[in-house]
């Protein structure tokens, strides 16, 4: 019995718009990156799910290096943030400032 | 090719050259120009030498031109250089080139006879007196000799009015030569400013001929010249075909013509010193008097004339222009009179009664006289040139004094001089058999002889205020002679005045004689009597001695006759009142000779006495109006400052406020601009994410719409 | 002209793999003496690295690989590789060109720079393995290609703007880098992702088959051309995805920011001609993006030059004046008619710029990286002066700004009057009209610097200490080459309009 596909861009879409939603609120740096995981993962919904209803392999392949990018960039951000923490003695997106107009 | 009498090729002069190559006039004085502008002085008279072996030469060249022509060399005209190569059927081509026909040759006799003679005087006059500066006076001699001889020889408007603007420039240079004292230099910008506004109209009308009708050419007989535009216009008129020229402002053919004459009238009235713009002659005098002589009597001033004559077949089509040319002429003759007979100073004299006999010559042109104008034009050259030269030698006699009522009894010490200068006077009033009586009868007749035939009332006007003028010109010459001359010597200088050079002595004889017996040129008044062939000057201008083609073609005197005379024309047409034309010439005469004789004896018996007295001092009121001009320099002055002056302030306030303020504004909404966009970028990270997703909001809402993704 | 032994064909990937060679090698080299970095030669290695990369794609570009042969049509001749993953072709091989030159100049002016710094093998081989990534972007022929390429340039990069890691403006434009470029790969991510959701493929061909034959999904086709559009201008820069420029490039180490700026861009140029113009070429009916490059062209050029014109820091105008030509660069899609024609098309004209771009700015950045070498200050009348104390280097700026500015001092006229000739005689006034009042707005902050390296007088005393070699190699080639661009501008845009018919048709 298999789900329509319809839901699942549905959910998608969801997903992608909480994630959005974390990264236009939220101030600190790590939860930005939560929320950037989550607007990533959106698009392997899709593409998981799409995958299925084309028949072909290649959204499941896109899924996979996904995660794997997705996780790299994580690593390179945490490095950032730590830099960050270092010099601005805090991880509030808001506070660094120096550079504006 | 050209019409060529089959004589013509054993007419040419071996040495010299002619018609062929009637361009060296221009070329040697502008060589000498150079040659004294670098080595002026090192030169043997300081320049003086070049100058008269050019101006010598100039004159054979052009002697030998009228010589080949009379033996019945065709008209030459050549483009001699193009400026700016139009492109076929598109846009006008500019050349510059030389068109040598009988008018162009006698005109270039003239310029060559009376700059020869200046050249020969000055030596006695500037160089005898030991001036300064003298390199400058005759390199800006024989830049003058050379635009003058260009100037004539044109075959284009444009091109015409290069040399006009160039004439004006030399005159300018000479006016101002004593540009140490602050009269000469106030006298030189003022000829040059009020001839330039002139020169403005000029400028648009030769602009106007050439939108028009494409062309500038006065003639047609080079290769590669289509037809000139004064073909054009009459085509136009006479055939209906006016598909070659374009009108503006939607006027009809005729009426766009009588404007473009009208515009070109206006080069012509400032440079031949006509009402109103006549005001810079008088002040011209502060000039050296070989430069008055040369300049503001026999050739610069002629220009405007010269001009009008070259493009006579335009002009006769438009009665309008006539017209107002001849009213121009009538009464710039009797109003430039009226102010000759109160001055004091012997040059004024002379001025004021150059800018009236021009005005005979304007007459002459609006009456439909054209031989009679050209006629005037040369004998009063002539004569004019005589006066001042003569004027010069008093002046020097004098150690430079002016005034007449300083002068006095010179006839006795100066035989020459007074023999010449009274010659030329007798010219001037018009006296039988004198030169002056000639043509000067010549212009009336020709005026009255077309108001007779029933054309505008204007030319009546006209012809009176002409009559008017010749009783005022007779008075105020003989008034001259004989307070200059006659009577007992008023000061010390006069009983003993300085004696004068044979080089000056020289031309005053050769225009003396030339003065007496220039009139056989055109008795015109005797035409009754004397056989076709003796009007020499109206044959020469008909081309008579020319080939067919020149006959018949748009530059003669017979032409322009008939366009004058034809209703596509100006429709002039002759009346004798009776008398038939002959009689009425005779007539004519007859009464501007007695009017003539009463002003001369009246005058020689008010200042004809050992001690005259001022008689002009009795009127009052009168007489302070004419010494002051009618006021019109102060007016002319008031047009300047009072009028042109505001309205340029109003323009630069424009100027500066507004376009400079529209510049500078849009640097500073920039700016301001900048500043503003600058504050979009508030450095805050979330800010970034924020502006991003709303234009990618914006994107997807508009572009979904668009789209048709909804 | 026939070659008798033909290379295999993924030989034809050579630049990207010398490139990834030389990344390794320089951290086996860097292993040698863990404890000391021998900082010359690890520069010599990334140096002739790139110019082996520069070699194989300069030698590639003139034999014609990739290109279309005598008999083929000019659509024809690309090379594909590894199951149509990679392609490379004439547009290819033309940006590798760009990209390897700058990595050359990049690495070449880094040696002085980073004299102190203490990871300068991590660095240097940062630096070419985002050159790699660049490479490949030019060569992905699918997305799943284009989007690891892409993050194989910008993961590198968010490093290495951060890389002064005890500089509050490296860190902190690192940062904002980092941020905004996540956000903007997600929505890139979710952008591919709906397009296959649409499609049902993620190779670039077997897309433009899927479209031709009609999707069912239209809006979310669209959606999807959408947000890959947004991620697209992220990577070039345009607004409103250029918020991070002016701080990353302001924050980051001056040849770091030459690097993105020159050829991070083309690498996102290169993306956007080959997904827009190829791909979803006939798509316009679903999402007319010849429209959205409109705006985004437009606004972009504005906004970027405008507010340029209130800056006092040097690095920042010249990240605004970056902008701004990307702007300049969108015209060329922003004009697109449907098919390349004419002898010279929008979009040669806009690949011929970005080539000369890359020369220019990546000097006027060099530049930037000599003055902060000698520690002379970051604003405009900190620069007063310059002129006396290093004529040369200067001289050199002035051609690369006024060239920049699209004055005949250097290549950066003609590239700019063919796109202003390119979209007049292709009926585009108002992006004509736009791209003139912008260049004339520019000219006022570039004849600033100008103004004040020669004519004003100088605030201090500055004593430049030495006269870096590297540096000054590099600003001398880039300045070079910027002139030489004159004349041999025709060479440039044949090649561009070999690329352009490539992928337009």
């Amino acid at each position: 019995m298999a789900v329509e596909p319809g839901w699942y861009l549905l959910l998608s879409a969801a997903v992608f718009c909480i994630g959005l939603f974390g990264v236009l609120v939220r101030r600190n740096a790590l939860v930005f990156l939560m929320s950037i995981e989550l607007m990533i993962n959106a698009a392997n919904i899709n593409l998981v799910a799409f995958a299925l209803v084309y028949g072909n392999i290649t959204g499941q392949t896109f899924v996979l290096f996904l995660i794997a990018l997705a996780a790299a960039e994580v690593a390179v951000g945490i490095g950032i943030i730590l830099a960050l923490n270092r010099n601005f003695e805090s991880i509030d997106v808001t506070d660094a400032v120096t550079m504006r107009w | 090719m050209l019409g060529t009498h089959p004589l013509a090729s054993s007419i040419s002069i071996p040495i010299v050259p002619g018609i062929g190559g009637a361009e060296v006039t221009a070329l040697f004085p502008l060589v000498t120009f150079v040659l004294i502008l670098a080595f002026g002085r090192y030169l043997p008279f300081k320049g003086a030498f070049p100058g008269i072996v050019a101006t010598g030469l100039g004159f054979l060249v052009a002697l030998a031109t009228v010589v080949e022509i009379a033996g019945g060399a065709g008209p030459r005209h050549e483009t001699l250089h193009t400026l700016v190569a139009g492109v076929s059927g598109e846009g006008v081509t500019l050349t510059f080139g030389v068109l040598i026909d009988p008018l162009s040759a006698l005109m270039l006799t003239i310029v060559g006879l009376i700059s020869l003679l200046v050249h020969l005087f000055s030596l006695g006059y500037m160089n005898a007196e030991g001036e300064i500066d003298l390199p400058r006076y005759y390199a800006a001699l024989s830049l003058f000799t050379f635009s003058m001889m260009a100037f004539v020889l044109s075959d284009n408007l444009l091109m015409s009015f290069v040399f006009f603007e160039l004439v004006g420039l030399c005159s300018y240079l000479l006016i101002g030569f004593w540009y140490r004292e602050p009269g000469p230099a106030s006298a030189a910008k003022k000829a040059f400013l009020v001839t330039r506004f002139g020169d403005y109209f000029f400028l648009i009308g030769v602009v106007a001929v050439l939108g028009t009708f494409g062309t500038a050419q006065f003639a047609s007989y080079a290769p590669g010249v289509e037809a000139s535009f004064v073909e054009i216009a009459t085509d136009a008129l006479e055939h209906g075909e006016t598909g070659e020229m374009r009108t503006f402002l939607g006027l009809g053919e005729r009426a766009w013509i009588t404007a473009i004459g009208l515009l070109v009238l206006g080069g012509a009235v400032g440079k031949s010193a006509q009402f109103p713009l006549h005001t810079w002659l008088p002040d011209a005098m502060e000039g050296p008097t070989p430069v008055s002589a040369l300049i503001h009597a026999a050739t610069m001033v002629a220009a405007g004339v010269f001009l009008i004559a070259r493009m006579y077949g335009f002009y006769a089509l438009s009665p309008t222009a006539l017209a107002v040319i001849a009213l121009v002429g009538g009464f710039t003759a009797f109003f430039a009179a009226t102010m000759a007979l109160v001055k004091q100073e012997l040059k004024q004299v002379l001025a004021y009664s150059t800018i009236s006999q021009y005005g005979y010559m304007m007459l002459a042109l609006g009456g439909g006289g054209y031989v009679a104008a050209v006629f005037h034009l040369t004998t009063h050259a002539i004569f004019k040139a005589l006066l001042f030269l003569g004027a010069g030698a008093v002046i020097i006699a004098m150690h430079h004094e002016e005034n007449m009522w300083e002068m006095g009894g010179l006839k006795d010490e100066m035989r020459t001089t007074y023999l010449t200068f009274l010659a030329g006077s007798l010219a001037l009033a018009g006296i039988f058999p004198f030169a002056g009586f000639w043509s000067k009868d010549e212009v009336l007749f020709e005026t009255l002889v077309h108001a007779l035939g029933g054309g505008a009332p204007v030319l009546f006007v006209a012809y009176a205020l002409g009559l008017l003028a010749v009783i005022l010109t007779a008075f105020y010459t003989f008034r001259m002679v004989l307070l200059t001359f006659h009577g007992d010597p008023r000061t010390d200088t006069a009983e003993d005045p300085h004696s004068i050079t044979l080089s000056m002595k020289v031309p005053l004889v050769v225009l003396g004689v030339l003065s007496v017996v220039a009139g056989v040129l055109n008795m015109g008044v005797f035409k009754g009597f004397l056989p076709e062939n003796a009007l020499f000057l109206e044959r020469w201008l008909d081309g008579a001695t020319m080939g067919e083609q020149f006959r018949e073609s748009s530059l003669t005197a017979e032409h322009y006759h008939h366009v004058l005379t034809h209703d596509f024309g100006a429709g002039y047409s002759s009346g004798y009142a009776g008398l038939g034309e002959g009689n009425l010439a005779l007539v004519g005469g007859v009464v501007a000779l007695v009017l003539a004789l009463i002003p001369a004896a009246v005058a020689w018996r008010l200042y004809g006495g050992a001690e005259p007295d001022p008689h002009m001092m009795n009127l009052g009121r009168i007489r302070t109006v004419l010494m002051n001009n009618y006021y019109q320099d102060e007016y002319q002055v008031w047009l300047a400052r009072g009028f042109t002056l505001p309205i340029a302030t109003l323009a630069n306030k424009f100027d500066q406020g507004i376009i400079d303020g529209l510049v500078d504004g849009s640097g500073g909404v920039s700016l301001f601009a900048g500043g503003r966009f600058r504050q979009i970028q508030t450095g805050v990270a979330t800010t970034y994410a924020a502006l991003l997703v709303l234009g990618l909001l914006i994107l997807i809402a508009v572009f979904a719409v668009t789209g048709g993704w909804i | 002209m026939t070659e008798v032994t033909t290379l295999p064909d993924w030989t034809a990937i050579a630049p990207a793999l010398a490139l990834l060679g030389t990344a390794f090698v320089l951290l086996l080299a860097d292993m040698i003496d863990p404890d000391d970095s021998n900082g010359t030669a690890l520069t010599g290695i990334s140096v002739t690295g790139g110019l082996v990369a520069l070699g194989f794609a300069l030698w590639y570009l003139l034999a014609g690989t990739g290109q279309p042969g005598a008999s083929q049509e000019p659509t024809e001749g690309a090379i594909e590789l590894f199951g149509d993953a990679l392609v490379v072709d004439g547009m290819s091989l033309f940006f590798s060109v760009i990209i390897t030159s700058v990595v050359v100049l990049v690495a070449l002016a880094s040696h002085e720079y980073l004299r102190e710094h203490p990871y300068q093998a991590e660095y240097y081989s940062l630096v070419l393995l985002a050159s790699t990534g660049m490479v490949m972007v030019t060569a992905a022929n699918s997305f799943v290609t284009a989007f690891i390429s892409i993050e194989l340039v910008s993961l590198p990069s968010y490093a290495l703007v951060a890389s002064l890691k005890t500089n509050e403006g490296s860190v902190e434009g690192g940062l904002k880098y980092f941020l905004i470029g996540a956000l903007s790969s997600a929505i890139f991510a979710y952008g591919i992702a709906l397009v296959y959701v649409a499609t049902g493929s993620l190779q670039f061909g077997a897309v433009e088959i899927a479209i031709a034959d009609g999707v069912g999904f239209d809006s979310l086709l669209g959606l999807g051309m959408l947000m890959i559009l947004g991620g697209i201008a992220f990577k070039i820069a345009a607004v409103p995805f250029h918020f991070w420029a002016p701080d990353a490039y302001e924050g980051a180490p001056a040849p770091i920011s030459a690097f993105i700026s020159s050829a991070s861009k083309a690498a996102g140029f290169v993306l956007g001609f080959r997904v827009f113009v190829d791909v979803f070429g006939t798509a316009t009916g679903v999402f007319d993006w010849v429209d959205a490059f409109l705006i985004l062209s437009i606004v972009t050029m504005t906004i970027a030059n405008f507010t340029a014109l209130k800056q006092d820091n040097v690095k920042r105008i010249l990240a605004y004046s970056s902008v701004a030509h990307a702007g300049y660069i969108l015209i060329a899609l922003a004009a697109f008619t449907g098919s390349v024609e004419g002898e010279i098309s929008i979009l040669g004209a806009g690949m011929a710029h970005l080539f000369v771009y890359g020369f220019m700015n990546t000097g006027a950045f060099l530049f930037i990286a000599l003055a902060e070498y000698w520690d002379v200050g970051r604003t405009v009348e900190d620069y007063h002066g310059l002129g006396n104390r290093a004529p040369f280097a200067c001289a050199a700026m002035t051609v690369f700004l006024f060239s920049l500015a699209g004055l005949p001092i250097g290549g950066g006229f003609f590239s700019k009057f063919y796109l202003l000739f390119a979209t007049v005689t292709g009926g585009q006034e108002l992006l004509g009209a736009a791209l003139i009042i912008n260049s004339v707005v520019s000219l006022f902050y570039y004849t600033r610097i100008v103004r004040a390296i020669w004519i004003e007088e100088p605030g201090e005393d500055l004593e430049p200490g030495e006269y870096p070699t590297g540096l000054y190699a590099a600003i001398a080639v880039a300045a070079l080459a910027t002139i030489l661009l004159i004349p041999a501008f025709g060479f440039v845009i044949e090649y561009a309009e070999i690329a352009a018919r490539m992928i337009g048709g």
